[in-house]
Order: structure tokens, then C-alpha cells, then sequence
């Protein structure tokens, strides 16, 4: 059993054959470089000799490597670890389909709802799923990958970098649900001037101008407006679109002070203290001016 | 079942026609879009007289020969947002050259563009500083202890605290669409604002950009500021006078400074959030604004459409004045129309020069016994003190205007 084992290894893993071939040549390549005279080498350049020794190290190396490698056990487990990359590509790629399948799914629900739920006038309970869903999928599957901790010396620029990247998509999610919501206006709007022409036309007073019928519409749509602006629903996502803004920009301002800094160019949060100071110094010399005037 | 007739032939024609006009309208708005337009505003000659970091102050050429000046100088100050040019948009619609008709002898704040470095300027920085040291200038080139003074929305609210807090210097107040009870629920404005975490919009912004406001302007009626008054402007593009007219108030609208932060965020915790003015426990620089120092003369105007600053953050100043001389005039438009209309042009400026001229007289025996008391340089020329003559006490009330058709622009001036 063990042998066959040990048979089954290889043939899952073809890189020993390949190893050891690219291992002959390299060793044979390596040999037709003639050996250092110590005499010569004392003319060479330091740097020359730099790159003989490292060219030596690598090729031991690499034969280390190989003889590692040859070992079934060893070559097995390297694989495993390798396996494990595309797991976690296909793992992203799963959740960003689940994602798109679970939007595309609830988009064509809330398009089989839309004449449901334009009811004139009632900006109640605002049916936003569709955005809903957008900012819960982005929240689950897709912020965790910008969460990711960085390490390293860099870690801290990229997280303001990473945290810039969230800021933004978060941002750009609440500009969409708040844009639509301005929207449904004008959606309710169009259902209620129907209903009212199909009412007038039963009545036999039909509008015959256009222009009638532009300002028909726009007495309606105007008290659309009006309605949504005081629902709760509508403050609400003003509030929060405004504050998905300012977490943007902040991040923003953050991760550009590190490329600011960089150059150097002076970055707001340096200005902002330096008009600060300024500030302060200009209503004092002012308010010493002033007791001066008046002494 | 009855069959509804609809006359879908007349229907038809109509289109047709609407089609037709509107392919003549376009071929002669060409001519009048290419031609040379004068869109110039703000175009009454001023001179600068006084400035201060970014602010001016502007001082306007009234005729020295005519019969009917004021003795007392006016200063007005605008609000913060958007630019003073609107009171002098077009020749024929100029509160300024009413003024200036009317004999007045104007001066206007000009809070110029603020940057990232004024930021941390607050409201005492505005009115206990540059306010200050405007009226002070005033009354020095003058020798006068006490000018008039004028605000306009957030402007008028500055102009409130200043009164309150040096009423010394101030002889007669107008108020103009100016908010000083926050707590409504009348303007959408005031309950947005209340649930603004300012703390944070002023980290992000630094100065609160003027697009920004703009665009909750806009958004406080979509229906009319941008799709309506757009399809005004196409059926009237052929209007060359319209035009104009239009494309000024365009560059007005959009003009907008940005607002220091501080001060941004002090109106929107002491203002509109706590409502401290109007119940006199507001503080600048360490004093408390008491509105019962307001022993002036007030003439307080506002617009009875106006959803920004609505009649209810306005009508209550009168009632907690110490003055005895208050005068409420609203008037049926909106926020803008109350300067920009044509029809409320008539009411209005000639109205405060009228109310202005009734106190100006009484001034100069006022101003004859304070500059001898106050002002040392002007000693020399002083009579002898008289009595102050008694005010007349004319606690009246809303004077509703009457309406007429409104002309496109006027609408558009009454939605802002």
C-alpha cells in the first residue's frame, strides 16, 4: 500500500521529472563556466566575483531544492499549500457571483413590484430592496477583503489606502439608493397624471395642449416632492448619504496625505494647523491693536 | 358601457402646432444665444472704502445735489451664502439704485470668497470684528455715533446679534428674511438641519463648500428649480431681454463662497439646533446677546412663501425686541422675490427709504446730543444738546401685499 502510495504521489505531482531535468541542465551549464584563477580573480573587479559566488549559491540552491523536492512527502505537501491558492481565488470568485446573482435576482423582483408599489402620494416605508441588498452584499461578501489586516512596513498605508477603496464604495452605494429615491417622484408622478387624464378623458376634458398637460404634471410632481421631502425615509437617507460623503473624504484626505508627504507637498491637515496658529495670532495682534488705540 | 370621446384630432393638431413654434423659437434663439448678450450684474458704481482680510466694504456714488438725502448712512450686510450682487442683479430690478434714488447713502458688506484659511472663523468673528469695525469706520468718516443698518437672511441674523450686543451704535434696524427662531417645523431646511452632525461635515469640508448648499437649494424643490425653470428658459430662449435677465439670476444662483466652517457649525448648534437667539441665551466672545437691548427702531420683513427662512422663524423677533418701535411687514413672495421681483420692488426698497426718512430727521437732534457725549473729535462742531424726540410706538403687523400674475421670473424667484 505505502508503494502504491508513493506511486499515486508522483503521478499527482509532475514536478519532480521537470525539476530534475532543469536541474541537469543547469548543473551542466554551471560546469562549462571555468573554474575562478585565483590570480585572474585578483584583477577582476569585486563585482565580478560577487556575481560568480552568487550564481554558485544559487545553483546549490536550487540542488537542494530539487533533492526536497524529489522526496514524494515533501513535494505533496508543497502542492497542498499550492492548492490553497485557488481556493481562495475561487472562494472570492463564489462570493462575488452569490453577490451578483443574489442583486440581479432582487432587481428583477422589485422590477415585477414597481407598478405594485407606486402608489400616489405615500412615500411610506420607501421600498429601496434593491439598494438594500446592494449595500448588504458589499457589506458580507466584499468589505471583508478590505478588512484584510496588511502587514509588513507598509501596513499602515495600506490599510488608509484599503480604507479609502471601502469609504468609496460605501459612498457610491448611498449616492445610487439616494438618487433613486429622487427618482420615485417622478415615477409616481407619471402613474398619477394617467390616472388623472384617464379620469378627466371619462369625463370628456381632456387637455388638448401639451403645455396643459406639462403643467398637470407638474403640479403633481412637485407634490410628490413635497410629500417625500417630509417622510422620515427621505431625511433619513439625506442624512446618511451625506455622512457616507464625509467618511469618504476624510479617508480620502487620509491616504492622500501619504502620497502628499511623499513629494513633499504640504497636506490640509498641516494647513488646517497652520491657519489655526495663524488664527489665533491675527485676533490677538488685533485685540492688542485695540487696547493700544485705546489706552 | 359609455365610450369616453377623446379628440384625439385637436390633440394632434395641437401637438403639430407646439412642433412647429417650437422649431421657429429654436431657429431665433440661435440668433439671440450667439449674438452678444449683456448679462452683467451688479453694475451700480461703488467704490471700496474699507477692507479687511477678504472682506470689503462698499460704498456707493448717490447724488450729492439731490434734495432728498438721508443724513444717516445705511449699511447692509448679506448673509454668508450666495453674494450681495443680488440686491443690484438688473438696472431695472436694483434695490441698491433705489436706495440710491431714494437719497440713501449705502454701504454694503462684501464677504468676498472665503478659503480653507478662514475656517476657523466663527460668528463673533464676523459680527464683533468685521461688522465692528465697519460700523466703526461708518460712524469715524461721518462723525456720527450711530448708523442704520440692514441685514439680509443669516446676514440679518448678524445684524441682530450686533444691535444686541452694541446698541450704541445702531440707530435704526431693518431685518430682512431674517431667521431668529429656529424652532419650526415650518421650512424643510430647519428640520434637516436639526439632525446635521456638523462636527463631522466640518472635518471633512473644512469650509462648507457652496455647491454643496446649492445643491440642497435645488433640492428642496426639484420640481421648479430644475426642470421647470429649464422649460421656461426653452420656450422663452428666442426672449432676448428674458435671456438676459435669466442668465444673470444663473450667475448669481451658482456664485456661492463657501462658509467658514466655525461659523457654519456655530449657527447650526446655537441657531438651529438649540434655538439660543431668539431666546436670548446665544453667546459671541464671552457676551450674551440679549434681545431686549434691541431698543432701536426695527422694520422686519419677510416672505409669506418663503421656505427657506418661513414667516415662523421670523415673526417672533418684533415680540421680543425691547424696542418700542417694531414694524412686521410680510410680504406674498418667496426667499428672493422679496429683492428681485419687479412687483415687490415697488413695495419694498422704497419702503424702508420711506421708513428710514421718518427716523433720519429725528436722528439729528439724537445725533447732535450723542456725538457731543461720545465722539470728542467732533466737539467743535456740536449745538447744544436737545431732548430726544419721543418714537412713535407703531407695534404693527403682517401687511399682507396684494398678488398679481406672476411673470416667469418672478416664479422662479419666488421658488428660491
Amino acid at each position: 500500500m505505502p508503494e502504491d502510495n508513493k506511486q499515486n504521489k508522483e503521478s499527482d505531482f509532475p514536478f519532480p521529472p521537470w525539476l530534475k531535468a532543469s536541474m541537469e541542465v543547469w548543473s551542466n551549464i554551471t560546469k562549462t563556466i571555468p573554474k575562478p584563477d585565483f590570480a585572474e580573480a585578483e584583477k577582476q573587479s569585486a563585482s565580478n566575483n560577487r556575481l560568480a559566488e552568487q550564481w554558485q549559491r544559487n545553483v546549490n540552491l536550487m540542488k537542494s531544492f530539487s533533492k526536497l523536492m524529489s522526496e514524494p512527502e515533501a513535494a505533496a505537501t508543497a502542492m497542498k499549500a499550492m492548492n490553497t491558492l485557488p481556493e481562495i481565488i475561487f472562494k472570492m470568485a463564489k462570493s462575488g457571483w452569490e453577490a451578483s446573482f443574489q442583486l440581479q435576482k432582487n432587481v428583477l423582483e422589485k422590477a415585477g413590484k414597481i407598478r405594485r408599489h407606486t402608489e400616489a402620494y405615500n412615500f411610506d416605508n420607501i421600498d429601496q430592496e434593491t439598494f438594500k441588498v446592494l449595500t448588504d452584499v458589499y457589506e458580507k461578501e466584499l468589505r471583508q477583503y478590505f478588512n484584510i489586516p496588511p502587514l509588513g512596513l507598509t501596513r499602515f498605508y495600506q490599510e488608509r489606502f484599503n480604507k479609502f477603496l471601502d469609504k468609496q464604495n460605501t459612498f457610491e452605494t448611498k449616492v445610487a439608493e439616494f438618487l433613486s429615491i429622487i427618482y420615485l417622484p417622478i415615477e409616481k408622478s407619471f402613474k398619477a397624471l394617467e390616472e388623472k387624464l384617464q379620469a378627466m378623458a371619462k369625463e370628456g376634458i381632456l387637455p388638448k395642449e401639451v403645455k396643459e398637460n406639462y403643467a398637470i404634471w407638474l403640479k403633481i410632481l412637485e407634490g410628490h416632492y413635497m410629500k417625500l421631502f417630509q417622510s422620515k425615509d427621505y431625511t433619513d437617507a439625506l442624512h446618511d448619504t451625506l455622512e457616507k460623503m464625509e467618511d469618504y473624504l476624510l479617508a480620502k484626505d487620509e491616504a492622500m496625505r501619504d502620497f502628499l508627504q511623499f513629494f513633499p507637498v504640504p497636506t490640509n491637515k498641516d494647513m488646517d494647523e497652520l491657519y489655526k496658529e495663524l488664527h489665533l495670532l491675527k485676533k490677538r495682534v488685533k485685540e492688542l491693536e485695540k487696547n493700544i488705540k485705546s489706552a | 358601457m359609455k365610450q369616453t370621446k377623446i379628440p384625439v384630432d385637436l390633440i394632434l393638431e395641437s401637438m403639430a402646432k407646439s412642433a412647429e413654434d417650437a422649431q421657429k423659437r429654436v431657429s431665433k434663439a440661435s440668433d439671440v444665444l450667439l449674438g452678444d448678450l449683456n448679462t452683467a450684474l451688479a453694475t451700480t458704481p461703488y467704490e471700496v472704502v474699507y477692507e479687511e482680510d477678504r472682506v470689503k466694504l462698499k460704498h456707493y456714488f448717490r447724488s450729492e445735489t439731490a434734495e432728498n438725502k438721508l443724513k444717516i448712512p445705511l449699511l447692509v450686510i448679506y448673509a454668508l451664502i450666495n453674494r450681495e450682487t443680488m440686491l443690484d442683479l438688473q438696472a431695472d430690478r436694483s434695490v441698491v439704485k433705489t436706495f440710491l434714488s431714494e437719497g440713501i447713502d449705502l454701504y454694503m458688506m462684501d464677504w468676498g470668497y472665503p478659503t480653507r484659511k478662514d475656517r476657523f472663523l466663527t460668528i463673533d468673528d464676523h459680527v464683533t470684528g468685521y461688522i465692528n469695525n465697519a460700523v466703526d469706520f461708518i460712524r469715524e468718516k461721518h462723525g456720527i455715533p450711530k448708523i442704520n443698518l440692514m441685514g439680509i437672511c443669516m446676514g440679518g441674523s448678524f445684524c441682530v446679534m450686533y444691535s444686541a450686543l452694541h446698541p450704541e451704535k445702531i440707530k435704526n434696524l431693518v431685518t430682512t428674511v431674517t431667521p431668529t427662531n429656529f424652532d419650526t417645523e415650518q421650512g424643510l431646511l430647519h428640520v434637516w438641519m436639526r439632525n446635521l452632525d456638523v462636527d463631522k461635515m466640518i472635518r471633512a469640508f473644512g469650509n462648507i463648500p457652496g455647491d454643496l448648499m446649492n445643491l440642497g437649494f435645488l433640492l428642496l424643490n426639484p420640481a421648479r428649480l430644475i426642470i421647470d425653470k429649464y422649460v421656461g428658459f426653452s420656450e422663452n430662449m428666442d426672449n432676448k431681454d428674458f435671456v438676459e435677465n435669466f442668465v444673470r439670476m444663473e450667475k448669481w444662483i451658482f456664485d456661492s463662497p463657501d462658509v467658514p466652517g466655525e461659523t457654519f457649525r456655530q449657527f447650526i448648534d446655537d441657531c438651529y439646533k438649540k434655538n439660543l437667539l431668539i431666546q436670548s441665551k446665544m453667546y459671541l466672545g464671552g457676551k450674551r446677546v440679549d434681545l431686549k437691548k434691541l431698543t432701536m427702531p426695527l422694520l422686519n420683513f419677510y416672505g409669506k412663501f418663503d421656505h427657506l427662512v418661513p414667516p415662523e422663524a421670523c415673526e417672533k423677533l418684533v415680540k421680543t425686541v425691547g424696542s418700542k418701535d417694531v414694524e412686521d411687514i410680510c410680504l406674498e413672495t418667496g426667499h428672493i422675490g422679496i429683492y428681485v421681483s419687479s412687483k415687490i420692488q415697488r413695495q419694498f426698497a422704497p419702503k424702508i427709504a420711506q421708513w428710514l426718512r421718518e427716523r433720519d430727521q429725528e436722528d439729528i437732534i439724537v445725533r447732535q446730543a450723542k456725538t457731543a457725549r461720545n465722539l470728542p473729535a467732533a466737539a467743535g462742531r456740536q449745538k447744544p444738546p436737545a431732548k430726544e424726540l419721543i418714537k412713535p410706538s407703531s407695534r404693527r403687523r403682517r401687511q399682507p401685499a396684494a398678488k398679481s400674475k406672476s411673470s416667469l421670473m418672478q416664479k422662479i424667484a419666488e421658488a428660491i
